[in-house]
């Protein structure tokens, strides 16, 4: 109260002080009260006109879907809350303390399913999941846009071409002055972009909130090019690190092991869990050895197949150190192929604790750290096999 | 038909016996009077020639230096641009720079009457090279642009292109009415459709006819197309800033453009 009386008293006082005060942005909040004040006595005031307050058509259109929205998403949320306490009821659980995760396993138990693809299966979730966000009203309430761009229908793309020409301009600006002056870019503090890639399109997608098409990617693509290719782009570097991704170096990520010392006194290294197909192996590498390799008891003969046994031989060929370690190693499960296979994965993941840094990396790239994931592919009715189809003759 | 209406009303203008109000250049402003309809004055204005003083924006010199007189060469001249031009020069077609002021500054009156009530005005202009300074004069005018490829039914089927009902601009203004050198920009077909009026700078190539106030001019060099940005621009300042005065409204802050009003989710 105390303040409203003070800011009339200013109002009566003082008008230069108090349009100064219409006109900053007001931080504190004896400010704040004065500014609210003075707009309501200068309308009073002053205007030699006034408005009929108006809703456009498209206002009014965007308020009704919102509502009815709202309205769609409040019965959602009813109906998932009863189905949850009837989950919790037959599973004999609290229903208040029932979670996301008991609501799939209740579903999972109640509701089997062998259907083949998951996104096919019986499935409860909250409605917030199953129904995307919705935009925000773009236009105000006489159906005028927010943002300049917005009849392209792309506004915060557009947008961000606008910006980055805008930066290209401005660092273009400063060097034609660096060079009039005779000075040149700083190499110290040159932009660092290996190791840097710039937003794929799908990642871009979800910055800007719409979709883009290839052809606008590469439009982009090539503004950041070009703004990224200037001697000056340091100056730029918080804008242009907006859109960049840090490329992984997978083998760095992937943390190598050290190797124990056995009651012999060589090194060794286990790696358990080696899959491949639904065969399943442990591998044990010991450092120095004599190329000894021994599979359940077996040496290498344990595969007649003659293909598999180079499977087994290659990583240690790829990384040289055939002859120099022993191999042994349990497996169970699966064929030839898949066991050779899994033993192969084995012995290269092992290996990376007796090699170097870069062997690592070239193994990484030659696929030998890669698990495969394939997996035998299902017969289909009307087929003799996976692909294979019966024979078949017109006449 | 706008425009007719707009020139019927600017001949009312200069009939003796108006209320000298409406004959001054400057509007008036007494603290005394009961506060008006806006929808009123924005009926009364219109009948004065020149309410906004656009006639002061420009000379035909600054048109001449700005090189608005060049068209482009004679074997790609329009029939019905041969009205505007004043002759020939080397093979190059000139405008005749007296009709363009006259036809600009009508363009120009109106665009600010158009910002004036409150209306929504979108630069075109589909030239990469002017781009970037026609889309920052429209954000420092606090309007709307498009430069980009356009496409199609964003007028004609508006509802569905932005999935919602959508208000369409109250005015087009075309920096270059051409998206390449044989073809119209389909915006100015779509906009004669919704029956949205168009201002357009019309080179010597291009056909004037549906656009509601041709300026004849060069669409091209970039010091011809800052110069029509910036009058555009300070026109429409001109009528929002009587309109802000005239409401009482805190004035426009123009230091720093405006790109959206709203932070976007």
């Amino acid at each position: 109260m105390a303040v409203r009386v003070f800011g009339v008293n200013l109002i009566k006082t003082n008008r230069n002080l108090l349009q100064n005060a219409c006109k900053t942005p007001a931080t504190t909040f004896g400010h704040t009260a004065v500014a609210q004040l003075a707009t309501e006595v200068t309308v009073q005031a002053s205007p030699a006109a006034v408005q009929k307050q108006k809703v456009s058509k498209a206002m009014r259109a965007y308020l009704k879907r919102a509502n009815e929205h709202d309205e769609f998403m409040k019965t959602q949320h009813l109906e998932f809350q009863i189905g949850k306490r009837h989950l919790a009821n037959m599973m004999g659980a609290d229903a208040e303390t029932f979670t996301q995760e008991d609501i799939n396993e209740a579903i999972s138990y109640l509701f089997p399913s062998g259907l083949y693809d998951p996104k096919a299966r019986p499935a409860m979730k909250s409605p917030e999941e199953v129904f995307p966000a919705r935009k925000a009203a773009e236009f105000d309430e006489t159906g005028r846009p927010f943002h300049s761009m917005f009849y392209t229908g792309k506004p915060n793309f557009f947008q961000l071409l606008h910006d980055i020409v805008e930066e290209t301009r401005k660092l273009a600006d400063l060097e034609e002055r660096m060079l009039r002056r005779g000075n040149k870019p700083d190499e110290n503090q040159k932009l660092e972009m290996s190791g840097f890639q710039l937003l794929p399109k799908d990642q871009l997608e979800l910055v800007l909130v719409e979709s883009i098409a290839d052809i606008e990617y590469s439009n982009f693509t090539n503004s950041m090019d070009r703004l990224i290719a200037s001697p000056y782009a340091y100056k730029s570097k918080a804008f242009i690190e907006r859109f960049l991704k840090p490329l992984l170096d997978q083998s760095k990520q992937l943390e190598v092991p050290k190797p124990k010392i056995d009651e012999q006194g060589r090194q060794f290294i286990t790696t358990y869990e080696c899959l491949r197909k639904t065969a399943r192996a442990d591998v044990t590498i010991r450092l120095p050895g004599t190329g000894k390799i021994s599979i359940n008891g077996k040496d290498i003969s344990y595969f007649e197949d003659e293909n598999c046994r180079e499977q087994l031989l290659f990583p240690l060929q790829f990384s040289e150190m055939l002859g120099k370690v022993d191999v042994e190693a349990n497996v169970e499960g699966g064929g030839p192929s898949g066991q050779a296979g899994a033993i192969r994965w084995g012995i290269a993941m092992s290996l990376r604790s007796f090699v170097d840094q870069e062997m690592i990396e070239s193994m990484r790239l030659a696929g030998l750290l890669t698990r495969d994931y394939r997996r035998r592919e299902r017969k289909k009715f009307g087929q003799e096999g996976a692909r294979r189809k019966y024979t078949w003759k017109k006449r | 038909m706008l425009r007719k209406s707009l020139c019927n009303l600017s001949r009312f203008g200069q009939l003796p016996g108006l209320s000298r109000r409406l004959q001054s250049t400057q509007p008036e402003q007494s603290a005394e009077t009961e506060p008006e309809d806006i929808a009123v004055i924005e009926q009364r204005i219109l009948k004065h020639p020149d309410y906004f003083q656009v006639h002061n924006l420009f000379t035909v010199r600054d048109l001449f230096n700005a090189r608005v007189h060049y068209g482009h060469k004679e074997g790609s001249l329009d029939d019905r641009m041969r009205p505007y031009l004043f002759g020939s020069r080397l093979g190059h077609l000139i405008f005749d720079l007296d009709k363009t002021a006259s036809h600009l500054r009508d363009a120009l009156n109106f665009a600010a009457h158009i910002a004036f009530r409150d209306g929504i005005i979108v630069f075109f202009n589909r030239n990469a090279l002017n781009a970037h300074l026609v889309e920052q004069k429209a954000q420092e005018a606090g309007e709307f642009s498009h430069t980009r490829f356009w496409r199609g039914g964003i007028f004609t089927n508006a509802n569905v292109q932005f999935d919602a009902v959508t208000r369409l601009p109250d005015l087009c203004i075309f920096l270059n009415t051409q998206n390449n050198v044989m073809a119209q920009h389909t915006a100015v077909r779509d906009a004669a459709k919704m029956a949205i009026p168009t201002i357009g700078i019309v080179d010597s190539n291009c056909n004037p006819n549906l656009i509601t106030y041709p300026v004849p001019g060069n669409d091209d060099t970039p010091a011809a197309v800052e110069l029509y940005c910036n009058l555009f621009k300070e026109a429409i300042l001109r009528g929002k800033r009587e309109r802000r005065q005239l409401l009482g409204l805190p004035p426009l802050d123009e230091s720093q453009p405006r790109r959206s009003r709203k932070p976007k989710k």
